[in-house]
């Protein structure tokens, strides 16, 4: 692969980086020491080629000096394990390696990645955290930096996630056809929860933190080049577009919350619309969709409404009902009280949230009752709105919410006078 | 040498500060709060590009806290432990510099923090340097 003019060194480099940890891993096992030796050469290819300049082949260069760095490592695993002696011998020398590293990337290896990444003996945070770096191509402190944690900290998530997965027995092989529709489910989980997490924290001091919903993004790219007939996948990248548009309105210049209604929809991202628009509308085609479709069609039909008093609220509700019964999801369940409500009036959504309320996740938290005090509001019961809202406040640790909710209280009090 | 910035609030500012002011205090206008974030946000921003910058959070209000102590030996929770007017610790920096006069120094630039005026007064921030291991404590 030839880099294209003007590529930023540090995009290449993420690019490339799974296809290269892909075939170290494919060939030499040792996903563990694989993953170190890939890191070493990337950051040895962040210092070296801006002074020097890109190499022909980047991927064949990265993968040259991870292997030569793998075979140091597996050497002096050597004095500790005898076995790896034999495998660190089975390393070639960096003349057939450089010929090796020429071949086209496979595709496949890339996907194995991901699934070993996600593997089900870890827990989500460990799926996260190596997916960022292993197939994200981040370095431990950027994803210490994205959760807010110390690096010492994320440094041990990740060795113990690989070393869970070498406990586990786990190869760098395709999984068996039947097994593959759990794991992509289990990849697409992993990519969902990245992507909330940088859209739950762009209010914070984002400029500090790598975009996590950039990075959710272009792992969903990946994942649909990899498998393009794939229609939950498509779906799960139409719905991340889809939801990231509404970025720049979803906050005040103040940093307060915009509540949908009320966001300014001229700056909705109109190039994300269309392209995810287009993906569900195509993901739509190829018969049952999974529940990342049927969210993304939600989507797209807020998205496309010019006006709040113009969304489709009827399909919308629709769409929920297909969701309630792939699902018992309290948060779905929530939604669809809304929708309800927008289509047969407030009273049906307010009755619909007692049978949500009975969910204790759901009741400890403040959107239940931020949504109550939202209908009652409609409904025009002004006294019992305000104390939903005040109750939403007190349940929720976010100065930005309170305010906005207390203000929503307030507001109700002083037309009350 | 590590250093700790503490600054203060009791719940009573909390709730003045996200538009629920106990009653004959008056509140923080929209354009106050935002201005907070967005000083907040520099100053973080700042001792993070001068490299001084360790680690620092706010902490949510007092309302949302749980004491843990021990009743004839085991363990009790209390929900919500604080008074309404008790001055607890409500956020922190921890800054690596050289001295306790240069930390003393970046805690000073909080004196600009915007805000009523009213709260502008009493506020205070603290520096204490931070013990690197058990022997500095045996002193």
């Amino acid at each position: 692969m030839c880099p294209e003019p003007g590529t930023r060194i540090e995009d290449l480099l993420r690019d490339v980086a799974p296809q290269v940890l892909g075939a170290l891993a494919r060939r030499y096992g040792h996903f563990d020491l694989a993953e170190d030796a890939v890191q070493e050469a990337l950051l040895a290819a962040a210092s070296q080629w801006p002074a020097d300049r890109i190499p022909a082949s980047p991927r064949g260069w990265l993968i040259t000096v991870a292997a030569r760095r793998l075979t140091d490592l597996l050497r002096s695993e050597e004095a500790r394990q005898r076995r790896e002696e034999a495998a660190a011998r089975q390393v070639p020398a960096g003349d057939s390696l450089a010929a090796g590293a020429g071949a086209p990337p496979d595709a496949d290896d890339t996907l194995v990645l991901l699934f070993l990444c996600c593997h089900p003996a870890l827990s989500a945070a460990s799926q996260v955290a190596l997916t960022l770096r292993a197939v994200g191509g981040l370095t431990t402190a950027e994803i210490a930096r994205a959760f807010l944690v110390p690096e010492a900290t994320m440094t041990r998530r990740i060795t113990r996630a690989k070393q869970a997965i070498a406990d586990g027995g786990a190869e760098f092989t395709m999984p068996e056809p039947g097994e593959r529709a759990v794991r992509v489910t289990a990849v697409l989980q992993v990519i969902y929860l990245i992507f909330t997490e940088g859209y739950a924290s762009t209010s914070g001091p984002s400029l500090l933190r790598p975009d996590l919903c950039a990075e959710a993004i272009r792992l969903a790219r990946m994942l649909r080049a990899l498998l393009p007939g794939d229609a939950e996948i498509t779906g799960l990248l139409a719905l991340l577009l889809l939801t990231d548009a509404r970025r720049p309105a979803r906050t005040s210049p103040g940093g307060l919350p915009v509540p949908m209604a009320e966001q300014d929809r001229g700056k909705w991202d109109a190039a994300r619309i269309a392209e995810g628009t287009a993906l569900v509308t195509e993901a739509l085609r190829r018969g049952p969709p999974g529940p990342y479709q049927v969210q993304a069609a939600i989507a797209a039909l807020h998205d496309e409404a010019p006006t709040a008093q113009e969304t489709d609220w009827p399909q919308i509700l629709a769409l929920y009902e297909v969701l309630m019964q792939a699902s018992a999801n309290p948060v779905v369940a929530l939604n669809h009280a809304v929708a309800a409500a927008m289509v047969h009036g407030p009273r049906v959504g307010l009755d619909l949230l007692e049978n949500v309320g009975a969910d204790q996740r759901i009741a400890a938290g403040h959107r239940l009752h931020a949504v109550r005090a939202n209908l009652l509001e409609m409904a025009g019961d002004r006294d019992a709105a305000r104390h939903a809202y005040l109750r939403a406040a007190e349940l929720t640790a976010s100065p930005p919410h309170q305010r906005y909710l207390n203000a929503r209280a307030a507001r109700l009090a002083d037309q009350a006078s | 040498m590590k250093y700790m910035i503490l600054v203060y609030a009791s719940q009573r500012d909390y709730d003045a500060m996200v538009g629920k002011p106990a009653p004959g205090e008056p509140g923080w206008s929209g354009a106050e709060f935002a201005a907070l974030g967005q000083f907040m946000e520099q100053f973080a921003r700042d001792l993070a590009e001068s490299g001084e910058l360790v680690d620092t959070r706010g902490l949510t209000a007092p309302s949302q806290a749980r004491r843990i102590r021990l009743a004839n030996g085991a363990p009790v929770v209390t929900d919500g432990p604080y008074a309404e007017a008790e001055e607890v610790l409500a956020g922190y920096w921890i800054v690596e510099c050289d001295s306790l006069d240069r930390a003393a120094g970046i805690a000073s630039r909080l004196a600009s923090v915007p805000g009523p005026e009213h709260v502008r007064a009493r506020a205070y921030a603290d520096v204490r340097p931070l013990a690197e291991s058990r022997h500095e404590l045996d002193g």
